[in-house]
């Protein structure tokens, strides 16, 4: 295994969208006078400078006002092909494409003499999936280091004491401690009390993969198994997924479809997925609230059962909509109970057209979004950590979405929450009032289902960017302004108290040099 | 007023009596009082025992109680207290269960047992005792009365009475007239005072378009008063703005070729000099380019560049009212008259078929354009319409909200819609259909207009002093005939209907002009000022507001140049030009928005964009001043459905504390608390003479919190109220009763419904 210097943190900027600021040092970069046309689908050609290093592919155009940057982490990266030959005619007609996984496409135009692209071409090949080339995948290689450590999030003792577990009904079981039982489980699990060690070992050999059922969280009542009620969710497989959302891609990357957007986007499907998985995960968690336990299975149980445990625990104990509840989420539901990220995913590895590639965790996502927008004071982050997160479930430079299943090693890499959890309050909603045993269920209706564009449509130069929406911003200034006044009054009652103050008997002749003059100047809108 | 409960018996139905003296007649003769009721009010006819069903497929939580038809609303009174609804904002003219007879769309009475319905009409007869009633209305609710306990004979007519008096023959029978003419009989103290408390010009005097002028810098453009008495064209305003250049002896000799002599009309100034101009077609074809000539020679005579003049042809470029108006139906149809589940698969397609958004975002697309033109280009743009009276209210309005920020604060809109709308002669009586005489006349351009508002404050929510409810109530507001603003044509229609109803009632007029209607910006006429609050958006980052940079507070002192701050979203390089006034020609190619391009870059080009849209994109790479120019981000996958507005109704898309509202809320409250702050450090100052300049004139005293939700005494975390949801202030409850879950779906069997066997039609074909 060879390994590469590594890029320090002083480029790795908080989200892979923003650029930074530093030339970073460059491993890999390209001979600089060798001159690259980036072709902007809203621009046209732009002559620039691209920079590959082992995280990421960076580009900036030289002469264009503003000047147009890309900054792709080469974990984006899905798929690299040759675009033209050396005797392609027309302009721009010899370069790269590039096809990355967060929703844009690249394409890149080189001078067709002396190959000039033969090199960019073999080392973005290489180290966008180093899997396939025998190297580390980035997270390996990064030594960050943020003051928290992410990896201690989640600590699944912890996470059962805080539900009342175990108790009289369910029981904490060791059996899976060396992934004996089932390598893609976690290794404490809480099952049913009666369930002896013999059962679940006799369950497991005949349920796919030796997975049982565990418990998802908060979830009470006994008679799991007696009168059973069966509910089809009727939610398609991963395969329908990922080409509803490849359909998605096609009508928004790199121009929003303008003469039949909505009929458009009805005929990806994607929003009707996304319907169907909250109402399935409403009806789960409505027969929770309403005493009943409810076992979700897929086929597998670590796609779709991930996506209605993850919703309905979501929905019914707000203690997982706080910023570190959330994280606890998603270490036990989906990384804990083995959501095949790596296989989902494709992390490093060139086989674009792998089938078992779906967006099953970006429809997850979405899913939380959609609640985030129904209930906007609900939910401790705000829409930047979910961006941030799917930033991150590709750019491979954090080691949480990387694996199938826990027990693959982790702790050489960092945790995404390391990053999260040491700039808080840069995730935070501003808008979030505690209610801790409010059940949240969304009205699970095209009517309120939207398109998260701020994610899906972000790449489009046309749009306006922006860091923050506008009402969490107004609301952040709003909040400054009150401390700001409040540190004021503090001020003034403080003098007012001081013997030799006057400044009231002087109020009504205001005078340019007086410090309260300011004050006067002080006008909100309202 | 008194607000005794009288009754007498013995009064027949009146549903036969059209002509005006009815209402007289029944003034001398019933006192028949409701609450609330308004001045003028009489009841016509009522029954008792009525159900109003409140859930679609069971009668659980009906209500039980009096159905009335007065001259100005049908009302359901119910027998018992009842705990309040869950929570619905108040009409000071409207009880909690009252509708408008101008508010009802189509009066369907269902008879269960012989499985008969009939569309109810004016002067109808009706073969069968009805079991049931429904109102569909004009802002989207359907309500529903079942009348199994009540007298058959007295449901009947209470049914053909509703039918009869939301339909008048005549103007004069809205119940405006009655309502303002009441004010004549009893002490003139009382009576309505039309917009005399407002702060706000209503553009009916020469001094206010004065005011406008200089406000816009408009110094090459006078008032003109040819119109005076509305002797030239009587769908002009009496006073209109025209180019200096232009003396009356000219216009005079213009006018009669102009359709409905309709001259050129000023709408505004940018701060560059450019003019936006309204303009009706030229009727006579020999005289089109003489015409056009001298009118854009005199626009750019008074453009301090000399600029020139661009023609935007409104006809050619957008949907006409009827095409509107059947969007509006089909959107209105998919949204509250198809039942939910069914409809949700085909939702999106549905949505795209009905045109509304399509329609709405011409509209915006346009207007952005016209507004670079102006800003881009700075040329002075005149926008052409037939009659000038539909497309262009919706394109000027809009088009002034993108650059000038002072009609984004509540009293600068309402201005707005009063220059472009009601002075400009929208003819509100029509489009709204309140005669319900002429279908083809009826097209909603002004909830159009609402609509695209709407999406700009949706994509900029702090850059307006006002909120969604505002636009909604003032849209609603549309199908109460009592306010001057959506009653009438034109403002000569107003003077010359008020003439005809003082003297067929004795009333006198002394030396005024018109009736003293209420414009509907009289707001406490429908609401009380807690309730106003509704209206003022917290976020709003108007002109003195204060904002945090870079952690500290900064305040924006009102600048002198009321808009220099547009200049501020202009490209570096035209900012130059604007700077330095050389010759339009010149100006005008060397400002080529076309980016300039080495030769050899050029060459390898595959995109061509074109001035306008690299215009925006300009635009949008720069932090937005709220300040200054707005432009809606104008992809399909930005503009979204006005949801409060179309789906407030519909009890199955509500979200219990949920929706944006819970977020204002707590908007609210914090700004409550920065305001009370505020207030407190003012009592430190004492009065200071040096802040009451900078404040805003629209807000009230400041004695008085402008915020709805106040602020808690203590710093406890302020949960969200239960009566919240996505409706809010409005809710389905009681507000909405579709009938499909109990049979054959409505929509199918409505024979000879005009509105809604339309849509029906519309849906099958979109199918």
């Amino acid at each position: 295994v060879r390994s590469f210097p590594v890029p320090l943190a002083l480029f790795l900027s908080r989200s892979p969208s923003l650029s930074f600021t530093r030339a970073p040092s460059l491993p890999l970069s390209l001979s600089p006078d060798k001159d690259i046309i980036y072709i902007c689908p809203f621009s046209g050609a732009l002559k620039g400078k691209v920079f590959i290093t082992n995280y990421r592919l960076y580009f900036k155009s030289a002469d264009a006002d503003p000047a147009v940057t890309l900054d792709v982490p080469l974990g984006a990266i899905g798929r690299v092909e040759k675009m033209g030959g050396a005797s392609s005619r027309g302009e721009n007609s010899y370069g790269l494409d590039i096809t990355c996984k967060d929703m844009r496409n690249l394409r890149f135009a080189l001078k067709q003499e002396g190959h000039s692209r033969r090199d960019i071409f073999d080392i973005l090949f290489k180290y966008a999936f180093p899997l396939s080339h025998g190297l580390l995948l980035f997270a390996y290689l990064s030594q960050e280091k943020f003051e928290e450590n992410g990896w201690s999030v989640y600590k699944p003792m912890e996470e059962f004491r805080r539900q009342g577990l175990p108790n009289d009904k369910w029981r904490v079981t060791f059996i899976n401690a060396n992934y004996e039982l089932c390598d893609t489980y976690p290794t404490i699990l809480v099952v049913p009390f009666k369930a002896t060690e013999e059962d679940l070992r006799k369950v497991c050999t005949f349920r796919s993969r030796g997975r049982i059922p565990a418990t998802g969280g908060g979830y009470e009542g006994d008679d799991a198994y007696q009168n059973a009620e069966l509910v089809f969710l009727d939610i398609h497989n991963i395969h329908v997924m990922r080409e509803s959302l490849k359909k998605l891609k096609d009508i928004v990357y790199p121009n929003v479809e303008e003469s039949h957007w909505l009929s458009s986007l009805e005929s990806t499907h994607w929003l009707e997925h996304i319907k169907l998985v909250i109402s399935g995960a409403i009806q789960v968690a409505d027969k929770i609230s309403g005493g009943n336990s409810v076992v979700v299975h897929c086929s597998d149980g670590w796609d779709r059962t991930a996506q209605l445990t993850s919703l309905a625990m979501l929905m019914l104990d707000s203690h997982y909509r706080t910023l570190r509840g959330f994280q606890v989420l998603l270490e036990k539901e989906w990384i804990g109970f083995g959501h095949k990220f790596a296989n989902r995913i494709g992390h490093g590895d060139k086989n674009h057209a792998d089938q078992d590639r779906s967006p099953i965790f970006v429809q997850f996502i979405d899913c939380v979004w959609q609640m985030t927008k129904q209930f906007p004071t609900a939910f401790e982050f705000n829409e930047r950590l979910l961006v941030t997160i799917l930033d991150h479930l590709f750019s491979c430079r954090f080691g949480t979405f990387l694996f199938n299943c826990e027990r693959e090693l982790r702790s050489k890499t960092v945790s995404l929450w390391s990053l999260v959890n040491s700039d808080l309050s840069f995730y935070q909603n501003p808008f979030y009032t505690p209610e801790s045993n409010r059940v949240l269920y969304p009205v699970a209706s095209m009517r309120h289902l939207e398109l998260w564009v701020t994610y899906y449509i972000r790449w489009n130069p046309r749009i306006r960017q922006q860091q923050q929406s506008p009402v969490e911003q107004r609301y952040i200034e709003l909040l400054a302004l009150r401390d700001e006044y409040l540190k004021k009054l503090e001020e003034l009652q403080l003098s007012d108290s001081s013997p030799n103050s006057s400044h009231l008997s002087n109020s009504s002749t205001p005078n340019a040099a007086s410090p309260t003059q300011h004050i006067t100047h002080l006008h909100t809108p309202f | 007023m008194a607000r005794e409960r009288e009754r007498d018996p013995g009064v027949e139905t009146v549903s036969s009596v059209c002509d005006s003296s009815w209402a007289l007649f029944f003034i001398l003769k019933n006192k028949y009082l409701l609450e609330p009721c308004a001045s003028g009010e009489i009841v016509v006819n009522e029954v008792s025992f009525v159900r109003k069903c409140i859930g679609a497929d069971s009668s659980h939580g009906d209500l039980w109680g009096k159905l009335i038809c007065t001259n100005f609303k049908v009302s359901f009174i119910t027998h018992d207290a009842l705990p309040k609804q869950r929570f619905q904002v108040a009409n000071r003219l409207l009880g909690e269960h009252d509708v408008p007879l101008a508010c009802v769309e189509q009066v369907v009475t269902v008879n269960d047992a012989k499985g008969k319905q009939k569309v109810l009409c004016s002067n109808q007869k009706l073969k069968f005792n009805p079991t049931e009633l429904i109102l569909y209305c004009k802002d989207f609710r359907i309500i529903r009365f079942r009348f199994d306990e009540a007298g058959p004979q007295s449901a009947k007519k209470v049914c053909l009475a509703i039918a009869h008096y939301s339909q008048p023959a005549d103007p004069q029978l809205l119940f405006g007239f009655e309502y303002v003419g009441k004010q004549y009989y009893g002490s003139l103290v009382n009576g309505v005072d039309p917009g005399g408390g407002l702060q706000m010009p209503l553009f009916d005097r020469p001094s206010e378009w004065d005011r406008e002028i200089k406000r816009t810098g408009a110094s090459e453009w006078r008032v003109c008063s040819i119109n005076e008495g509305y002797v030239v064209s009587p769908s002009l305003p009496e006073y209109v703005v025209v180019p200096v250049s232009l003396a009356d002896q000219d216009l005079k000799q213009y006018l009669c070729f102009f359709t409905a002599h309709r001259i050129p009309l000023w709408c505004w100034n940018h701060p560059n000099g450019s003019a936006l101009v309204r303009m009706a077609s030229i009727s006579d074809p020999l005289q089109q380019r003489k015409l056009d000539q001298r009118i854009c020679s005199a626009i750019t005579k008074s453009h301090p560049q000399r600029s020139d003049v661009l023609k935007s042809d409104l006809d050619k470029n957008l949907p006409n009212i009827q095409d509107i108006q059947a969007a509006f139906v089909k959107v209105r149809h998919i949204c509250v008259i198809e039942p939910f589940e069914e409809s949700e698969e085909k939702w999106l397609s549905s949505m795209e078929s009905s045109r509304w958004l399509e329609y709405v975002r011409a509209f915006l697309k346009h207007s952005a354009e016209v507004v670079y033109l102006l800003e881009g280009k700075h040329v002075s743009v005149i926008l052409q319409e037939e009659e000038d009276r539909d497309l262009s209210c919706v394109v000027s309005s809009l088009v002034q909200l993108m650059l000038d920020p002072h009609f984004r604060s509540l009293t600068g809109f309402q201005s707005l819609v009063q220059k472009e709308w009601v002075m400009a002669g929208h003819r509100f009586l029509h489009r709204c259909n309140h005669l319900k005489k002429n279908d083809k006349e009826e097209s909603p351009l002004f909830q159009l207009f609402l609509d695209c508002v709407w999406q700009i404050i949706n994509q900029y929510p702090a850059a307006f002093e006002f909120t969604e409810t505002y636009l909604t109530v003032l849209s609603d507001s549309m199908w109460i005939p009592v306010f001057s603003t959506f009653l009438f044509n034109c403002p000569q229609q107003r003077t010359e209907n008020s003439m005809d109803f003082a003297k067929s009632k004795c009333i006198p007029m002394g030396e005024e002009k018109a009736l003293r209607f209420p414009p509907v910006w009289d707001w406490s006429q429908q609401f009380t000022p807690k309730d106003q609050a509704l209206f003022n958006n917290p976020m709003y980052v108007g002109k003195g507001a204060t904002c945090v940079q870079n952690g500290t507070v900064k305040s924006f002192r009102r600048t002198k140049k009321n808009y220099s701050s547009t200049l501020r979203g202009m490209p570096s390089s035209l900012r130059n030009i604007l700077m330095d006034g050389h010759d339009s020609l010149t100006l005008t190619r060397r400002n080529s928005l076309v980016p300039r391009l080495k030769p050899d870059f050029s060459q390898i080009r595959e995109v061509v964009e074109s001035p306008t849209e690299r215009f925006f994109r300009d635009w949008v790479s720069r932090p937005a001043d709220l300040q200054g120019m707005l432009i809606p981000q104008l992809l399909p996958s930005h503009l979204a459905l006005w949801r409060l507005y179309f789906l407030r109704w519909v009890p199955e898309a509500s979200i219990p504390k949920g929706g944006p509202v819970t977020a204002y809320h707590k908007l609210s409250q914090l700004a409550d608390e920065v305001e009370k702050l505020q207030s407190q450090l003012r009592q430190y100052k004492g009065a200071t003479p040096a802040s009451t300049p900078t404040s805003n004139p629209s807000a009230p005293p400041s004695d008085h919190s402008r915020m709805y939700f106040k602020a808690g005494s203590t710093h406890e975390p302020s949960s969200i109220p239960e009566y919240l949801s996505s409706s809010f202030p409005f809710s389905p409850v009681g507000n909405m009763c579709r009938r499909s879950i109990l049979g054959t779906p409505l929509s199918k069997f409505l024979n000879g419904a005009k509105t809604w066997l339309s849509t029906e039609t519309l849906a099958n074909e979109a199918l």
